[in-house]
């Protein structure tokens, strides 16, 4: 049983949400095409990522709860999290964006830039030692100063807070990961990496890593999924 | 922190940085990038570098010069993109006399195209005129 740990955690993870996708209100089934290139093109930079991180001991999986198959020292369940929990991230953007008007909140996308990429930074600096720290902080500056300043994103505002509500889910997903309720976590990570501030037992780092995937897999989303439905009119 | 606004608005935006203000007020910006943008980053760097070496040095005053910067720039986004452009349908009612001062006079600012010619550089405190105006029909 110990063995499905992480791999069931992946299910429950995604089963809800990919049944309500066919749901004929919601029809996110229409876009799983443009879900999938976005969230594979994402994971390659964070899959590189995450085998770095592997290698060099910043942080490390206790086999004893996957299915024993491993790839570039990832267990198959770390590869498929990166297009399972972008899954969830994206079809919640796209519920809330097809049933709210959220567009007013584009008017906090520079207090959002602003503020982010100045914390990012005073951190980034005075933590330079810690790797897993300083990286996350380097891909958060660079994705949102691309997004607002280049790619001119105007959606950085509703995007933040849906991740802000998706933390009801983030929270048990990683919390269990890192260990919240098991005898030893699943995902273990090296004191001398992070800042050692936990949310329960999820490193600060995460949620700051897991907002930046999903801001960069719906950046895609959104330009594979425009190309979509201009091909169709 | 409003001086300071007034100072490098009138003197360094309206002054030997206009090149990069202009198209603020002009709109004649043709890649994605609006020149005016770069002074966020203008803004943000003596920001991070400030709060930066104040906590290296256990936090001292120039941390929380740092952080007051940072703090003004917040209010400074939410009053000109939320109230003044009215990003969101929030405040448009408002019938304080010091909101609409603040909002006619951003306004007024933005009717001269030139970098000689400008008035009203200030932002949360606007000339005395503009209260005036709105102050006294309050009180009929």
């Amino acid at each position: 049983m110990m063995a499905y740990a992480y791999s069931l955690i992946l299910l429950f993870t995604i089963i809800i949400c990919f049944i309500a996708s066919f749901d004929k209100r919601i029809l996110f089934n229409h876009h799983f095409g443009a879900f999938v290139k976005s969230a594979i093109l994402v994971a390659v930079p964070f899959i590189a990522w995450d085998v770095w991180f592997t290698a060099t001991g910043v942080w490390w999986f206790n086999t004893d709860y996957t299915l024993g198959i491993v790839l570039a020292g990832l267990p198959l369940e770390e590869w498929l999290f990166f297009i399972c929990i972008p899954f969830s991230c994206v079809f919640t953007y796209f519920c809330f964006d097809k049933f709210f008007k959220l567009d007013w909140l584009l008017g906090f996308n520079n207090i959002i830039v602003f503020v982010s990429v100045i914390i990012c930074s005073v951190i980034a600096l005075l933590h330079d030692d810690k790797i897993y720290t300083l990286v996350t902080a380097i891909v958060t500056i660079t994705t949102l100063i691309y997004l607002h300043f280049i790619a001119r994103a105007d959606w950085i505002g509703k995007a933040s807070l849906v991740f802000t509500i998706l933390m009801l889910g983030f929270i048990p997903v990683n919390g269990v990961l890192t260990g919240t309720g098991l005898e030893t976590p699943i995902v273990n990570y090296n004191p001398e990496g992070f800042l050692g501030i936990r949310i329960l037992t999820i490193p600060i780092e995460d949620a700051v890593y897991g907002y930046t995937q999903f801001l960069l897999v719906l950046y895609f989303f959104k330009r594979f999924k425009h190309t979509r439905d201009e091909n169709e009119r | 922190m409003e001086g300071a606004t007034w100072i490098i608005h009138k003197y360094v935006m309206h002054g030997f940085l206009w090149v990069l203000h202009k198209d603020h007020h002009d709109h004649s910006n043709e890649g994605v990038l609006e020149k005016n943008d770069y002074f966020f980053v203008l803004f943000a760097i003596p920001t991070i570098a400030l709060m930066y070496f104040g906590s290296l040095k256990d936090f001292n005053y120039l941390f929380y010069i740092g952080l007051g910067i940072m703090l003004y720039g917040m209010v400074y986004f939410f009053v000109h993109d939320i109230f003044i452009h009215q990003r969101i349908k929030f405040l448009t009612k408002a019938k304080s006399p010091y909101f609409l001062a603040l909002r006619r006079a951003h306004k007024q600012h933005h009717k001269h195209i030139g970098k000689e010619d400008g008035e009203c550089f200030g932002f949360l405190f606007v000339p005395f005129s503009y209260f005036k105006m709105y102050f006294n029909s309050a009180k009929k």
